[in-house]
């Protein structure tokens, strides 16, 4: 977990510094005093410094709490951040105002975000291992419904036409709700081609 | 947005009191000049770039909301 030690001339002024460096408030973080201006075992060494060590006090869901508020807050979003974790997830739900800019064109910054969530928590926490899935006003589970409905009509015309049809670029998420809505299917089969971030789902008869 | 981008690199970054932003505003864009640790650097741009692209959607999305163009560069 992250930690910063900071001095000053006064308890406070070493504590603000502290919690500015780590980008934190005062509520979401342990601070340990370690000596008073002119006080303790090590005066002799650390003068009239006041010798702070701030920590920060997050689990990692709440850790991710915080971010995403502080995010949503700094675009002028207003809206709330539901959690919930599992052994292998922990998910975010974003439910509020003018939360669609979050989202934004087929789901481009809100899988930009979740992608930035990812390696935030990977960075301030050693270890991490969940994978943290955000959404926004259940835009995901909308998204799917889309991308299924999608796969039936594309696989309906495939298997009419008798050649087969790529699919615009998806992320490797997407890809696979159309694998799994069309792995069963009697009249087509579906494979991946391309390069990330441009790899596409190609639905083709069977 | 420059608040908006320095909470996200603080979150990124070994040296969060290194992380400074200069914004530079123009009639309709906005240049974000983000400086950070020599150290960080890396961290912030991530391998091919990957970093820096997420960085740049979401400040990008929220420049839309002010209807700006808002350009974000990583100098040394």
């Amino acid at each position: 977990m992250k930690e910063a030690e900071a001095t000053g001339r006064t308890a406070q002024e070493a504590v603000d510094k502290a919690l500015s460096s780590l980008g934190i408030k005062p509520e979401n973080a342990d601070i340990d005093i370690i000596s008073e201006p002119g006080q303790g075992l090590f005066s002799f060494i650390s003068g009239k410094n006041a010798r702070v060590v701030v920590k920060v006090r997050y689990e990692p869901a709440q850790y991710l709490q915080h971010f995403l508020k502080g995010v949503l807050e700094r675009m002028g979003v207003e809206g709330k951040v539901a959690l919930s974790e599992d052994e292998e997830k922990i998910y975010a739900s974003v439910n509020g105002k003018q939360t669609g800019v979050l989202i934004g064109r087929r789901g481009k910054t809100l899988n930009e975000l979740q992608y930035l969530a990812n390696t935030v928590l990977r960075r301030q926490f050693e270890g991490f291992h969940k994978i943290v899935v955000v959404d926004v006003e259940n835009y995901r589970a909308r998204r799917e419904q889309t991308l299924t409905k999608l796969a039936y009509s594309i696989a309906r015309k495939v298997s009419k036409e008798g050649h087969e049809q790529a699919l615009e670029p998806m992320t490797p998420q997407e890809r696979r709700i159309i694998h799994l809505a069309l792995q069963e299917h009697d009249e087509v089969i579906t494979y991946s081609r391309g390069e990330e971030p441009y790899r596409k789902v190609i639905i083709a008869p069977r | 947005m420059k608040q908006l981008l320095e909470f996200i690199v603080k979150a990124l970054v070994d040296e969060p009191d290194q992380v400074e932003v200069r914004q530079l505003e123009a009639e309709r864009s906005v240049i974000l000049e983000l400086r950070v640790a020599s150290g960080d650097m890396g961290k912030v741009i991530g391998k091919q770039g990957r970093i820096a692209k997420a960085i740049r959607a979401v400040i990008g999305a929220a420049a839309v909301k002010d209807n700006k163009r808002v350009m974000v560069e990583i100098v040394k």
